[in-house]
């Protein structure tokens, strides 16, 4: 799912059957994402192109209740390759998070972004399950390891700093 | 808070081109929501059904397709390495439902093709103006007043109306129930397929191997069935579910136990699939694929057409080259049958070659 096929289609000769995904298809579907968005947008969550260019959106997401993130604003940047949607986008977070599945420079690891994209997955749906991991962080996987071992061997503190970063960082 | 931090983005969003064909999008009249295609989000055009009942337009599968080792189905990850062919039944049946939007979806899709050069299969013409006629033919035999045929033509070209005659099963000459749509294209119930002979799951209609045996229902065509011919679909799943009912004492007995079977067939272990174990990557002709069934990757030999002109080219995997198949090419390549091939492994996964590619 990952490596590319098109990244053969640079050697002349024969090219059989790959093809070359053209950057008004991107640009339409990314079209098609931003009017569904606008009219059902996913609960506290705002997504659309920064300028003129489609490629690039801003969002925010609010923090959700019940989790030590409530009424944090976050901003996010997200990144539409131009083969998109046959490769994921690329989100990062501008807010600073206190959270094991979020590196300091905001990458977030989430599956759904690598190896378990799938052209049928959407910016929404990409919007939802990080939502999702804001009140169910996976230490299992973390990309910052001492937060991960905080949250599962005292969670009132690791829960204590979240919403400290929270209301200095996100409000 | 929430409404404090959002505008900023609004404004953002209405000066960008898009936001002006927001209201052209509005405006149009919206598509049956089973037949969007989950990769592009439009009306699905000319459409390909997956083994496992999912469906999307063929380029969109294609563009999707990995070319190295299994693709997944964008909905369920169903492991695949077959690019099914358009499935001509759901192709007339779009033109029909919504011939305005898939008239669009033609003009727009040719422009792009043009502009990379490389065509989608041509459905043949005068298979759907055979169908459409023969469809006057009925109607005119059933209402008195029939007009000239170019006219009834464009009629129902335009007209909404399906009728069971446009979904009827190959093998029952019923209307399709739980449909099944072959690698080939071609539409069946279900129950019919499960009726067959025992051994690889072949096509009735153009007698090609369904790779693999592996077959689900397209629910999505089913649901737009039972939508459409309510009351005919409801007597349908009564025949079938009596019929599975009587089982063991019922008619045929060839037919009673093979429906007995789970959806994974027997054809499944047939010779077909020693192809596919899956870490080897000896064989794997990258990015190259077999235009009679479909497979890609190519896994074994590879039979390359030196007299096709087309950029793509033509290629047959040894199972179709053995089989001499005459299929068109899967993009609308002028292969014809006293064309000569070659054993090429110039597309040749070898690790070290990879790397140099890459």
């Amino acid at each position: 799912m990952s490596s590319s096929s098109t990244s053969f289609a640079s050697g002349g000769g024969v090219r059989p059957w790959t093809s070359a995904t053209s950057v008004s298809f991107s640009g339409k579907r990314i079209q098609k994402e931003m009017l569904d968005f606008n009219a059902n947008p996913p609960a506290d969550c705002s997504a659309g192109p920064k300028g003129d260019d489609l490629y690039h959106w801003v969002s925010t997401i609010i923090g959700p209740p019940g989790s030590p993130y409530e009424d944090g604003i976050f901003f996010l940047t997200i990144t539409f390759p131009g083969d998109y949607p046959f490769k994921p986008p690329k989100v990062v977070f501008m807010t600073r998070i206190y959270h094991c599945n979020i590196d300091a420079a905001g990458n977030v690891s989430l599956d759904i972004l690598k190896d378990g994209w799938s052209p049928a997955m959407t910016i929404s749906k990409v919007i939802l399950a990080i939502r999702a991991v804001f009140t169910d962080p996976d230490p299992y996987k973390p990309v910052v390891p001492n937060i991960a071992r905080l949250y599962l061997t005292d969670r009132a503190k690791h829960d204590e700093i979240a919403a400290e970063w929270t209301m200095r960082f996100a409000r | 808070m929430a409404d404090k931090e959002t505008p900023p983005l609004d404004p953002a969003i209405s000066p960008s081109p898009a936001a002006a064909e927001m209201g052209e999008a509005d405006s149009e009249p919206s598509i049956h929501p089973s037949f969007q295609c989950c990769i592009c989000l439009d009306l699905l055009y000319k459409p390909v059904v997956l083994a496992c009942g999912h469906m999307s337009c063929f380029w969109c599968v294609h563009k999707a397709m990995h070319g190295l080792q299994a693709s997944q189905c964008p909905i369920c990850r169903n492991p695949y390495y077959h690019f099914p062919s358009i499935c001509q039944l759901l192709h007339f049946l779009l033109l029909k439902i919504e011939p305005l939007a898939y008239k669009k979806r033609e003009v727009e899709t040719l422009e792009e093709e043009k502009h990379l050069d490389c065509f989608s299969p041509q459905l043949s013409e005068h298979v759907s103006f055979e169908r459409v006629h023969l469809e006057d033919v009925k109607q005119s035999s059933r209402s008195p007043k029939s007009n000239d045929l170019p006219e009834t033509v464009f009629k129902s070209a335009t007209g909404k109306q399906v009728s069971e005659d446009d979904v009827i099963c190959p093998i029952c000459k019923k209307l399709l129930f739980q449909p099944v749509v072959l690698n080939c294209g071609h539409v069946y119930c279900d129950s019919c397929l499960s009726g067959l002979v025992d051994g690889p799951l072949k096509c009735e209609v153009c007698h090609s191997l369904h790779p693999k045996g592996f077959r689900n229902v397209c629910l999505d065509l089913d649901h737009f069935l039972e939508e459409q011919f309510p009351i005919d679909y409801m007597t349908r799943r009564d025949s079938v579910q009596l019929k599975k009912a009587q089982g063991p004492k019922g008619e045929a007995s060839s037919s009673v136990s093979q429906a007995e079977e789970p959806k994974v067939g027997k054809s499944g272990k047939s010779k077909y699939n020693e192809f596919f174990f899956d870490g080897d990557s000896a064989n794997v002709h990258v990015g190259v694929g077999c235009d009679s069934c479909g497979m890609y990757p190519i896994i074994g030999n590879r039979y390359r057409c030196k007299d096709c002109k087309e950029k793509i080219g033509y290629d047959l995997c040894e199972t179709c080259y053995s089989s001499s198949s005459e299929l068109a090419g899967r993009f609308n390549q002028q292969h014809r049958p006293d064309h000569t091939f070659e054993l090429d492994d110039s597309q040749m996964l070898e690790i070290h070659k990879s790397r140099t590619v890459r």
